[in-house]
């Protein structure tokens, strides 16, 4: 406490500790009190930090609230044919299935898997199981047996037998592929393994990945598809995303050295922005939450966001150095100018994440709460901490000379940089018109483009991972070589109990089964009705005459107690009408869900009711039914608030007009790059606008605050525009870039989402700092009047002679002038 | 002005409440022998099960009530107003303008127009009240008492049933006259195009009730096939004797060969040619084990069969021969169309084999 007042008083006599406001007294006379707070705080929450678990629940990428998935929730017990299953896929590179070396590994493999913990092995099917028979019609009757003959010794005359069960075995194009090159063991999930706990998927995903390597030869290949297969990519995709943060924190720290030429502060920003972190992943499992694989992502931007602020604390107090002031003089005077700016600032981000709340998707409001906590700590790690560690090591002199360069050269009588020359070119006619004038065309070609912009998933296969990844070219050749889809979508049809094979109930299934084939973006259906068709024409001897759903409660009830799980419950009051889609495209969806829904409101009656939606496809629409909703609203609310915000920061709606105008022009040309990489707006791209909005107009608040400070105390606009530019613009580039790079390395994710959310954010965060640059300035030349006159002044005069009004402060918070010189 | 509003504000209020009911009207499931079938999208993905030429059009008859006609040899189709959507089994035409296809249900649809439009002229209920009538005014004239009250008995079980069993097959010599059979030995008799109808099933010697599923002319004998081996004939095109059974199995198709002999199609590749006025049909030999799903007669006389494996085979002088590689999916129904090409029907629905495969065997 002594010496650290003594190395004030001595460093700085005419410096009165006692000024500033009653937090810089709090903080800056008890320095090392917070040093000692802020180490505690980041020892205890880096030790909680530890705790943190990576999981990618599926219920919570979901709109749980939507009347679709509670149907599904309701019914998920009973939906054994969604089941959790696996399918692995054992080809033969070198020939068909009917191989003696090829049926010893698909045994052996067969053999492993069936030992796997957590597989329901009662269920599970391949080649080699005993409850895959065939089935053929004889003179005398029915004649039967399992496929793999019981004498099986791998000798031709064997395998010729083989051969000709698979084809009396009804198998073809469920376990055995329609060319015969490969078969498929079946891996029906339990929700626990043996020992009571829930199914890793991450742990059987790694013991299949064994798998695949042991087995997998010159010989045999292997596909593995299936929810938990999925599951387990899309998690080991998140522990690759700690590689690219690394890669984020090299790049944006390069970034910064280049900007600062100052290694202690550029550690210093660094590290604080780390604290941030840190301090915020140890606030997760306290509050009781995990990463998912789309808040995974909020750490980047916290990080990112704390470089940006952190660089801005930084270039203040290095100009204030530069000017010869000391360090913890320089730290103070930072502190009083641009605490509340980067408050201001920093809640802005806060209301950006905050309107995110709105969307009834729990990923996304709890990405909302989590980004929310971030620039919490940020207040505290880099408006409080960073000053007053800067304060403590300060920065290298040569640095410090060269943060004011561009005004000392100026002052010198040199000419300003270039790039400011070329900037300042837009405070003028010829240009500013130009560039309203392109921004109206790009605006107007953005909304055309947009408006083909496509709601939900538009790829084949599963959306989250990338189309060439192992697990979608698995997918694609079990689409290729079994004809079935993996894009299901499941109506359930809830009856009376033990109804569920009654005539006039499964009359009503066939019917919309028959319907829903006929729509386009169908490629098939399965139900206990087209069970019952298929099944009379077997019993009739395989007469093609007898392919009818007969009113023979009888012949029903029969065929029913004989059906595979997964068309009806156990307690026969649920039955399963399975639609298998061509893609997942919300048209598709849409049109779908509009056929069933009208076929319900005709023929739901007290016994019979038909509900929408299980299956992967079926959520997907009602996920598209909530995120197209959501995605107007949002945009509404994230807008609104920046615009109150805007109004309350400058008091001028004209000045909120040019903050507010390059944002929305980003929005749009946002919406047509979505469609020019094929994106679609889904829970994933939700964030995107509101974080780029509630962010981008952070650039807008620093260029524009300085500008209308300087504005109002009289200078020219192009004046007042040079000289936001030289105390914040630079910053401002420098945070688009931190911002972009942070999230740009997310764009080689394995994970598809992320990476979209990558491109259109590191997008978002660059062409808003363009707007920011460009677009606001000209804007300001039509827009803020007193500009116009001013800038009269100065076309009559040559702008050289124009000297910076050096007016005293005026205590606005938000000014960033020479109040401190 | 006023008037207007008034005018429309009236209007809106008796449209509303209809809009919504005429919408559910068309979407509420009704009976199958009630509801005329959908029209669909892409009708030829369906599942057909029979084929036939009226005149040079082509008729294809398959699930729910689907007709689809085709005046391009089988290129492109067009779906028919059908007015029920019960899964039909058969068809025949008598001349390019009249005939006739059966289904489940017990239905009889008949067409004066070439299959452009069909009118329902007979249902399992109505043929099951025909053939208690036909049993019960035999019964008072008949001599064997127990066998006419057996036929009574079988005939109320019919009737208490309700319409739940298929008719399998038809033969219309002319346009008056056409014999519909089915499953359980149902059959019934038209002599007037279809206005009137009455149960054959008194004519046709079948004590079991084994399902009939072919019937074809061969010159004027009517001959009869069907469950485990039955096959009879009427030498009279009326009352049916049966004939000494080849096979044990079931015999699921029909068709005369050019030089008057009837080609017999039957399970697991069982196949049997039976000469004018045999007494007993020959074994021809078992090419595949896989049954026989349809015959059809040729431009060139020949008799075509095909099998449920998509295996397709000619007649020739001592059996059959392949006559191109097998279509390697199910068929139920194959003919000739009149430019020569093969036109499948099946569970995929319908497709087209062009001409040379079957010409160039000869």
């Amino acid at each position: 406490m002594n010496s650290a007042r003594q190395t004030l008083s001595s460093a700085s006599d005419s410096f009165d500790p006692r000024s500033g406001s009653l937090i810089e007294r709090a903080l800056f006379n008890h320095r090392h009190w917070v040093l000692l707070l802020c180490l505690l705080t980041t020892v205890l929450l880096g030790w909680q930090s530890g705790r943190l678990e990576l999981n990618a629940s599926f219920e919570k990428m979901i709109p749980t609230g939507h009347p679709y998935i509670a149907n599904y929730l309701d019914n998920q017990k009973e939906l054994s044919g969604i089941g959790n299953a696996v399918r692995i896929a054992v080809t033969n590179r070198h020939g068909d299935i009917y191989d003696a070396d090829y049926l010893r590994t698909l045994q052996a493999l067969s053999d492993q898997i069936y030992l796997l913990p957590g597989v329901d092995r009662a269920y599970m099917k391949s080649l080699w199981t005993p409850a895959t028979r065939w089935v053929s019609v004889t003179e005398e009757g029915l004649d039967g047996g399992p496929v793999i003959p019981d004498e099986y010794d791998g000798s031709p005359s064997s395998l010729g037998e083989l051969r000709r069960n698979v084809q009396l075995s009804n198998e073809i194009g469920q376990l055995v592929a329609f060319d015969q090159r490969s078969s498929i063991i079946y891996v029906p999930l339990m929700a626990r393994t043996p020992d009571g706990k829930p199914l890793d998927y991450r742990v059987l995903s790694d013991q299949l990945e064994t798998l695949r390597a042991k087995y997998q030869s010159d010989s045999v290949d292997i596909h593995i598809t299936g929810f938990a297969k999925k599951v387990g990519d899309l998690i080991e995709g998140l522990e690759q995303i700690l590689l690219f943060f690394a890669v984020a924190i090299l790049i944006t720290t390069v970034v910064l050295y280049g900007y600062t030429r100052c290694v202690r502060s550029t550690v210093l920003v660094v590290f604080c922005s780390l604290v941030a972190v840190v301090w915020q992943l140890g606030l997760l499992p306290l509050l009781g939450y995990e990463l998912d694989p789309y808040s995974v992502l909020v750490p980047f931007l916290v990080f990112a966001i704390g470089m940006s602020h952190g660089a801005q604390k930084m270039n203040g107090i290095m100009q204030d150095i530069g000017r010869g002031m000391h360090r913890v003089v320089a730290a103070r005077f930072t502190f009083r100018r641009l605490f509340l700016a980067g408050l201001t600032a920093l809640l802005c981000d806060a209301v950006g994440f905050a309107v995110l709340m709105l969307i009834q998707i729990q990923v996304i409001q709890d990405l909302a709460i989590i980004a929310s906590i971030g620039v919490a700590v940020l207040i505290f790690t880099n408006l409080i901490l960073l000053p007053v560690l800067l304060s403590y090591v300060g920065v290298s002199p040569h640095a410090a000379a060269l943060s004011l360069r561009s005004e000392r050269a100026e002052e010198g009588g040199q000419v300003r940089h270039a790039f400011w020359r070329f900037l300042d070119l837009f405070t003028r006619k010829p240009w500013a018109a130009v560039c309203v004038v392109v921004s109206l065309v790009m605006a107007a070609l953005g909304f055309l483009v947009s408006l083909n912009l496509a709601i939900g998933d538009l790829d084949a296969g599963a959306p989250e991972l990338r189309a060439d990844s192992r697990y979608n070219l698995d997918d694609a050749f079990m689409t290729r070589s079994y004809g079935a889809s993996s894009d299901l979508f499941a109506i359930m049809v809830r009856t009376p109990n033990s109804a569920c094979a009654r005539y006039d109930i499964l009359r009503k299934v066939d019917e919309l089964d028959w319907q829903l084939r006929s729509l386009p973006g169908v490629d098939s259906t399965n139900s206990l009705a087209l069970l019952n068709r298929r099944m009379l024409v077997g019993l009739s001897e395989g007469s093609p005459k007898w392919y009818e759903l007969q009113n023979n409660q009888a012949m029903l009830n029969m065929i029913t107690a004989s059906a595979p799980r997964g068309l009806y419950n156990e307690s026969c009051n649920l039955l399963t009408l399975y639609v298998y889609l061509s893609d997942h495209k919300a048209q598709t969806l849409t049109r779908l869900v509009e056929h069933v829904e009208a076929f319900a409101a005709a023929n739901d009656t007290d016994e019979v009711k038909f509900q929408l939606a299980a299956g992967n496809a079926g959520i997907e629409a009602a996920t598209n039914i909530v995120v197209k909703e959501a995605n107007r609203e949002m945009l509404f609310w994230v807008y609104g608030a920046v615009i109150l915000l805007c109004l309350i920061t400058f008091r001028s709606w004209r000045a909120t007009l040019c903050a507010v105008i390059p944002l929305m022009l980003t929005s749009i040309l946002c919406e047509a790059l979505m469609v020019w990489l094929g994106i679609g707006v889904k829970v994933a791209t939700l964030p995107v606008i509101a974080l780029g909005v509630g962010i981008g107009v952070d650039y807008a608040l620093y260029v524009m605050s300085i500008m209308l400070g300087h504005l109002r105390q009289g200078a020219s606009l192009s004046e007042a525009y040079y000289r936001a530019l030289v105390s914040t613009g630079k910053v401002v580039m420098l945070t688009g870039v931190t911002l972009a790079i942070g999230v740009g390395t997310w764009i080689f994710s394995p994970i598809k989402f992320q990476a979209d959310m990558g491109v259109l954010l590191a997008f978002m965060f660059v062409w808003n700092m363009v707007g920011a640059l460009l677009l606001l300035p000209a804007l300001a030349y039509f827009l803020l009047p007193a500009t116009r006159r001013s800038d009269a002044v100065v076309a009559a005069e040559p702008v050289a002679d124009m000297q910076p009004a050096k007016a005293a402060a005026t205590g606005r918070p938000l000014l960033l002038d020479t109040a401190t010189r | 002005m006023n008037t207007l509003r008034q005018l429309s504000g009236l209007l809106l209020a008796l449209l509303v409440p209809f809009a919504p009911y005429c919408l559910a009207q068309g979407l509420v499931v009704g009976d199958v022998l009630q509801s005329p079938a959908a029209k669909v999208a892409n009708p030829q993905r369906g599942v057909f099960t029979a084929l036939a030429l009226a005149g040079q059009r082509l008729v294809a008859v398959g699930e729910r009530g689907l007709i689809l006609l085709s005046d391009d040899n089988g290129e492109h189709w067009r779906q028919a107003g059908v007015p029920v959507s019960v899964g039909l089994t058969a068809v025949q035409f008598a001349d390019a303008n009249v005939g006739w296809a059966v289904g489940h249900g017990g239905v009889v649809l008949g067409t004066g127009d070439g299959g452009e439009s069909w009118r329902l002229q007979l249902d399992g209920l109505r043929a099951a009240q025909l053939e208690l009538q036909a049993a019960q005014s035999a019964l008072s004239t008949q001599a064997d008492d127990e066998a006419a009250q057996v036929r009574v008995q079988t005939a109320e079980r019919l009737l208490a049933e309700g319409p739940d069993k298929p008719l399998l097959a038809l033969a219309a010599s002319d346009t008056k006259h056409v014999l519909v059979v089915g499953a359980y030995g149902l059959a019934m008799r038209s002599d007037d195009g279809g206005a009137s109808w009455h149960s054959a099933m008194g004519q046709i010697d079948n004590p079991m009730g084994l399902h009939l599923y072919a019937v074809a002319y061969q010159g004027n004998d009517l001959v009869l096939a069907g469950e485990q081996g039955y096959l009879a004939r009427a030498l009279d095109g009326e009352h049916f004797e049966q004939i000494s059974s080849p096979y044990a199995g079931t015999l699921f198709t029909l068709a005369s060969r050019g030089d008057g002999a009837l080609l017999i199609g039957g399970l697991k590749g069982h196949a049997f040619v039976l000469a004018p006025g045999a007494e007993r049909a020959e074994a021809l030999p078992t090419l595949a084990p896989v049954s026989f799903s349809d015959a059809s007669v040729l431009n060139d006389g020949r008799v075509l069969l095909a099998n449920q494996a998509g295996g397709l085979f000619a007649s020739a002088p001592s059996g059959f021969t392949p006559v191109s590689e097998s279509l390697r999916k199910p068929v139920s129904g194959i003919v000739q169309a009149a430019d020569g090409s093969l036109v499948a029907a099946g569970f995929s629905g319908l497709s087209r084999l062009p001409q040379p495969t079957v010409s160039a065997s000869e």
